[in-house]
């Protein structure tokens, strides 16, 4: 289960339902775009920003041409939906995600946790 | 016709380039800008044909890009960019349009402009880094008008730590001095509060043994030192305890 490197993506993640989306890496979902285009793929990534990266793509663009791309990477912005597949049990998703993040912040080591909580009092 | 007057010279980018792709052709909305070196930078994305000019594209304009290795779609494997923004060479449309449809998305208020570049390398096995190397650098430029989303998160995270603390969940894999520096003040009450009610649960075996700790424990609930543990060894030799 990845989680993003940085303290503040996991915090944005952890707060929004931008972890829902991230728990989808695998499965092949459309992407509704702001300017109507769709692309349906695998989803490799998405971050705390909601930018989307997909492999083995059919995309369809506003005219309706459909085209193959080998990977798209769509920014959060351009993004106006993404159905969530059937076969997602949407409560578990969130609740795994919520897992990986909380063993990374509190688990990833004495140091690293450390780390991740800079404060004033730290000698 | 005539040049496109978007095109500047402008020398190569230096800092923060992620990918250099030389022999690359820059095509815009199906005309061929010619063949120069397309660089991937942090700041910003350009191309710069073999001649001097060239432009940039800033990420926040970029909607998408893709890699296209679909032949049918479009004769040579590259790298799709959309972007939002109008370029001169969109009079040429490469998909046919009927004639109506043109004036339609100009006049539609709702529908953004939208320029289509394709960047293809003489090296098609270069496709992968180049669309990762700009996956990379778009991620550096989060969309700062994104009104939806609350993420102002800077202090959040702490809170975070602070109530897992509160609840109880003692840092046992730190050492106790280095735990306690990251203590917020409900945490100290909270450690001291369990560390009086270890202290004399050990203490009421201690007692016959003439061990008291309670008194130390007492002192520090009153004294509120807070950057003080009441309970190691050693560090109090000061304390108040009949070893």
């Amino acid at each position: 289960m990845e989680v993003s490197h940085s303290v503040k993506e996991r915090t944005i993640a952890e707060n929004s339902l931008v972890i829902l989306l991230q728990g989808l890496r695998g499965h092949v979902t459309t992407v509704d775009l702001r300017d109507e285009s769709t692309a349906t793929g695998r989803v490799t990534n998405v971050d705390a920003f909601m930018n989307v990266r997909l492999a083995e793509v059919t995309f369809t663009d506003r005219q309706g041409t459909v085209s193959c791309l080998d990977e798209l990477f769509v920014t959060g912005r351009n993004v106006r939906y993404v159905h969530i597949p059937d076969e997602v049990d949407i409560r578990a998703t969130i609740e795994r995600q919520l897992e990986a993040i909380h063993r990374v912040r509190y688990f990833g080591g004495r140091d690293k946790g450390r780390k991740e909580f800079p404060r004033a009092k730290y000698k | 016709g005539g040049a496109m007057s978007f095109l500047k010279r402008f020398p190569p980018p230096a800092e923060g380039v992620r990918h250099q792709q030389p022999d690359t052709e820059a095509v815009l909305a199906g005309r061929s800008l010619g063949a120069g070196t397309l660089y991937i930078a942090e700041s910003r994305l350009s191309w710069l044909e073999n001649s001097g000019v060239g432009f940039s594209l800033d990420y926040p304009t970029i909607s998408l890009h893709a890699v296209s290795r679909d032949l049918n779609a479009y004769p040579w494997e590259h790298l799709y960019v959309m972007v939002n923004a109008k370029f001169e060479a969109e009079e040429t449309k490469e998909a046919p349009m009927a004639e109506g449809e043109e004036e339609e998305d100009d006049s539609d208020d709702d529908v953004e402009p939208i320029a289509e570049f394709r960047f293809v390398p003489s090296d098609k096995s270069a496709l992968e880094a180049m669309f990762s190397a700009m996956c990379e650098c778009q991620a550096l430029h989060p969309d700062p008008d994104d009104e939806d989303s609350d993420n102002d998160y800077e202090g959040e995270e702490y809170d975070v730590e602070a109530h897992e603390l509160e609840q109880g969940d003692i840092p046992t894999f730190y050492t106790y001095e280095e735990g306690l520096s990251h203590l917020t003040a409900e945490g100290q009450a909270t450690l001291e509060r369990l560390e009086g009610m270890l202290a004399q649960s050990v203490s009421s075996q201690y007692n016959m043994a003439g061990v008291r700790t309670e008194d130390s424990i007492r002192e520090f609930e009153d004294g509120m030192e807070v950057d003080v543990a009441p309970v190691v060894a050693g560090q109090f030799e000061d304390a108040e305890v009949d070893h």
